[in-house]
């Protein structure tokens, strides 16, 4: 006989909306292709973090889990993406700073801001922002993805390349099936 | 030579003719000699005037300011902090409908702030209402009441760099000067200025003659060209040839200058009073340390009052002569009438306001000593000697003048209520956000202004207890041996030094307690289950764990270090908890965010740097313990102290001889180390949780404070688990308590308690 006993805590409740989010990421794509035609890329790495962001973008019809956002965070992260868009990748991460002090736990920051780590060249720091942002993260969907996509781009340009596969296998494990709509 | 022979006066007109000669011989060869000499003296002047004059160099304190308060609907502030925080930024109470002026208006403060260069972005003055629901921002508007979302306000200035006892001046361009000023200053010192050639031979006369009616120096009758030329080139004796230098100077000034380039050195040059030990120059830097405003937002009694200084800083200085001050403002005021600058009814209206100025600066000589103290020792690590001083930098820190001042009041009120003689103990108090390592307060002296001995930073003293969450960090790493229920023996225990000599340590109750929880013996802190667990982890791995940890405990790892005998700054033991306090990423703790020049270009950045460490499930259960340790065990007195308890994890820290006392306490949103003792090591009294806890609760009191669930790692497992052995329960169980295990480290067997699930059932009802 098989007795239930084990209680998790660290379930779904923390994240005060859940909603599907086609259209968003529908216009990140679009600014993502602007941006590719309209700002030279500064290094090779930008399209690192675009492979990292792109290909989630893509398969974004999954489940989303978002925090509710502070306007004024979202106000300092659009910020944040213009001056990434516009190749000033200091600035960005300086407006980024700012919208982490406001909400120092919030997932979407800590990945844009690994992202922005990952253009610099700036692997560890890159897998480090990528593992909070998973840590206190959804653990799935889109998020979860660009997380793990930017580890193992990470690792492998450390050349730590068993890690960077685990890395690559975890990132499976974000997806899960959208609930069937009535 | 013509000789005349007379019989009576012979003699007397040959002398005479002999002088005569004589005298005109001199006379010719000292006009030879004078023409000679004065015209190149005056050719040299020339070219050592012009010279110096181009190549000049204003020397600039580089500016250390706080962190740019970010005001948006929801942040956690209460009014009087709001207040603190616009104080330090210069604002006084009054019309807000003025720069620099705030008005509290019960539930509301309507603000002017002053404009701020900040580096990316040349932020305008901006006047707001900020509206409050409790001890939150509820909305931010605009006069015309349209919301704003997010609100920067300027940063507040806590010090200079390394101030040299040089002088002190904020560069400012002419036209970047108020209109009035510049017009006032030429009406009140040099109403020729437009016309003359660096002299004003009619102002000369008319100053003689006002001195020779008047007896003695009165009126200069120098020109603004001719200050000018005093205050860079000459000494400030008041001889002749000084003045003729100052003359000849001035004219060769004007030859190859322009009015606008020698007006704008005038007034960036002006000595206008004394901050300390530094000349304060200038009425960019005047307008700062007098008014706590930039030059551009002053008023026309504020502008008029400046002016009239120039005349003699400190004999009109509004702070320590406000009368004879205000009757030269008023006098400066009246000039400015007679030349039609202002009009009759601004001349009533800025007569009739009293002097007020910002004595903030003055009251406090050196605010914020120990904070700045380590943003100095940080920058001459980063920087050479010569580029950080006089340069002009703008440093921007983290330090948060509202938690600053908690963390001063928090020490001072704390040490002077559990001191057995006024005065006997010293404290420091350190304030840092976890997740981004800043530093937001740094008190080292219950005198918070005073320089000198910095706790914080360099009081190496023994922590205590405070170590001993390492200790059971390096057990829990070992899921397969310890666990969070693993009974250790709290038992008498003798371990043999390497001197040879035998160590029992003992309890701080004298008590030995026999099979403990491991959680409970560190929630409790008992040294005999601590030192056993210590050895069996190794001392060695706890030396390479703090230095793991950004720490370096020194080289003697003796076993005495597992119940704290390693002395650390407070700063450190910071640094050492800040990884626990951020959920298991390290980060170097920083006081300085961005270093930028004169010309707000960056030279230096110091981003958010993470560092995952690695036992990130061992951190979580250890965070798990040492909320237990404020719930029920060495820090239960808390809650007493606390009128709300966000789920505050903290340990308790005291040495022998009650010499030290520490409290370590953090949330998601603070973390904060409270030490105290005597300055001489002598037995103090203290102990951690009655000395050094109170001290950090009344500290936390006045600071802001958000609920924030915890959020622990996925996969950690929870088990009831039943006591005092550790057995599987279920939530029916009387003792059982909901434990979070490292996968597959969670015990197996079933306690007595357990019933099959109809048994269970049945005991439910008969709770109810």
């Amino acid at each position: 006989m098989k007795i239930k006993m084990k209680i998790r805590m660290n379930a779904m409740h923390r994240f005060q909306a859940v909603r599907f989010h086609f259209p968003l990421s529908l216009t990140t794509l679009i600014l993502l292709s602007a941006c590719a035609t309209q700002a030279p890329a500064p290094t090779e790495d930008r399209t690192v973090a675009e492979q990292v962001r792109a290909p989630a973008a893509e398969q974004s019809r999954g489940l989303q889990v978002y925090p509710l956002r502070n306007p004024a965070v979202t106000e300092l992260s659009d910020a944040a993406l213009a001056a990434e868009q516009q190749g000033d990748l200091d600035q960005a991460a300086l407006l980024l700073e700012r919208a982490l002090r406001i909400q120092p736990r919030d997932p979407e920051l800590l990945q844009h801001m690994a992202e922005i780590r990952l253009e610099r060249g700036e692997w560890e720091q890159a897998e480090s922002f990528a593992s909070r942002s998973f840590d206190v993260g959804p653990r799935l969907g889109e998020l979860c993805q660009r997380n793990w996509r930017t580890i193992a781009l990470s690792r492998e340009r450390l050349a730590r390349f068993d890690e960077a596969a685990n890395a690559r296998e975890r990132l499976q494990a974000c997806q899960i099936e959208p609930p069937t709509r009535l | 030579m013509h000789y005349t022979y007379d019989q009576f006066g012979r003699l007397r007109v040959k002398l005479a003719s002999v002088l005569r000669n004589v005298l005109t011989r001199l006379l010719i060869f000292l006009f030879g000699l004078t023409i000679g000499l004065a015209l190149p003296w005056a050719w040299w002047l020339d070219r050592e005037a012009e010279r110096q004059f181009a190549e000049r160099q204003w020397t600039q304190d580089s500016r250390i300011y706080g962190r740019p308060l970010e005001l948006y609907a929801g942040k956690g502030l209460s009014r009087s902090d709001l207040i603190i925080e616009l104080e330090r930024i210069g604002l006084r109470p009054g019309n807000p409908a003025r720069v620099g002026r705030f008005r509290d208006s019960g539930s509301s403060i309507e603000l002017h702030a002053p404009a701020f260069q900040f580096p990316d972005q040349n932020q305008a003055a901006q006047r707001l209402r900020v509206r409050f629901s409790a001890d939150t921002v509820s909305r931010i508007e605009q006069s015309s009441a349209q919301a704003l979302t997010l609100v920067r306000l300027p940063p507040a200035e806590l010090g200079n760099l390394l101030p040299s006892g040089s002088d002190d001046r904020t560069l400012t361009r002419l036209a970047d000067f108020p209109p009035l000023l510049v017009t006032g200053i030429q009406a009140v010192e040099d109403r020729q200025f437009r016309h003359h050639h660096g002299i004003d031979p009619r102002g000369l006369i008319r100053a003689a003659w006002t001195n020779l009616r008047r007896g003695g120096l009165v009126q200069g009758g120098s020109t603004i060209t001719q200050q000018l030329v005093k205050n860079l080139f000459l000494s400030p004796d008041r001889s002749l040839i000084r003045k003729l230098n100052e003359a000849v100077m001035a004219i060769s000034l004007e030859r190859h200058f322009s009015k606008a380039e020698i007006l704008e050195a005038y007034l960036n040059e002006v000595y206008l009073g004394q901050d300390g030990a530094q000349a304060v120059h200038g009425f960019g830097r005047a307008s700062e340390f007098y008014f706590g405003l930039p030059v551009q937002a002053l008023d026309v009694d504020q502008i008029a009052l400046l002016i009239g200084m120039v005349r003699g800083a400190s004999w009109y200085n509004p702070a320590r002569n406000p009368k004879r001050a205000q009757t030269r403002r008023d006098f400066v005021l009246g000039q400015f009438l007679a030349t039609g600058l202002i009009d009759q009814a601004q001349h009533a209206q800025f007569s009739a306001r009293a002097l007020d100025v910002s004595t903030h600066r003055q009251r406090r000589q050196r605010p914020n000593a120990a904070f700045l103290e380590l943003v100095a020792r940080q920058l001459r690590r980063d920087y050479p000697d010569d580029e950080l001083r006089g340069t002009g930098l703008k440093v921007f820190t983290t330090l948060s003048p509202s938690a600053q001042l908690a963390a001063e009041r928090g020490l001072a009120d704390g040490l002077s209520r559990n001191e057995r003689e006024p005065n006997e103990l010293q404290g420091a108090a350190i304030l840092v956000e976890p997740s981004s390592g800043e530093i937001r307060a740094l008190v080292g002296d219950r005198q918070p202004a005073r320089r000198g001995f910095n706790r914080a930073l360099d009081a190496k003293r023994f922590v205590g207890s405070v170590i001993k969450p390492f200790v059971y960090l390096l057990a829990l790493a070992q899921p397969s041996r310890y666990t969070l229920v693993t009974p250790l023996d709290d038992a008498p225990i003798q371990v043999d030094l390497p001197s040879g000599e035998p160590w029992l340590p003992r309890n701080y109750d004298d008590i030995s307690h026999g099979r403990v929880a491991l959680m409970d013996a560190l929630a409790n802190s008992y040294n005999q289950a601590t030192v056993a667990l210590g050895l069996d982890v190794g001392v060695s791995a706890l030396f390479r764990l703090l230095a793991q940890l950004g720490v370096e405990p020194g080289n003697e790892q003796h076993p005495s270090a597992l119940l704290g005998a390693v002395a650390l700054t407070p700063l450190q033991v910071a640094q050492l908890y800040q990884p626990l306090a951020a959920e298991g990423y390290s980060t170097p703790l920083r006081a300085i965010t961005q270093v930028v020049d004169a010309d707000n270009q960056e030279i230096g950045r110091y981003p958010m740097r993470l560092r995952p460490i690695r036992e990130e499930n061992a951190l979580a259960l250890l965070d798990f313990a040492l909320r237990h340790t404020v719930t029920d065990g060495t820090a239960r007195g808390l809650a007493a102290h606390l009128s709300d308890d966000p789920g505050i994890r903290g340990k308790t820290g005291t040495t022998n001889d009650r010499r030290d006392a520490w409290f370590v306490g953090y949330t998601r949103q603070w973390l904060g180390v409270v030490w105290a003792g005597r300055d001489d090591n002598a037995p103090a009294g203290v102990t951690g949780a009655a000395t050094a806890l109170p001290i950090w609760a009344d500290i936390f009191e006045r600071l802001p404070s958000l609920k924030q669930a915890a959020q622990w790692p996925e996969s950690l497992e929870w088990f009831w688990v039943d006591w005092p052995t550790p057995l599987l329960a279920s939530e029916e169980c009387e003792n059982a308590r909901a434990i979070p295990f490292i996968s597959n480290s969670n015990p197996t067997a079933l306690s007595d308690c357990f019933e099959p699930v109809s048994t269970s059932r049945r005991s439910r009802g008969r709770r109810r």
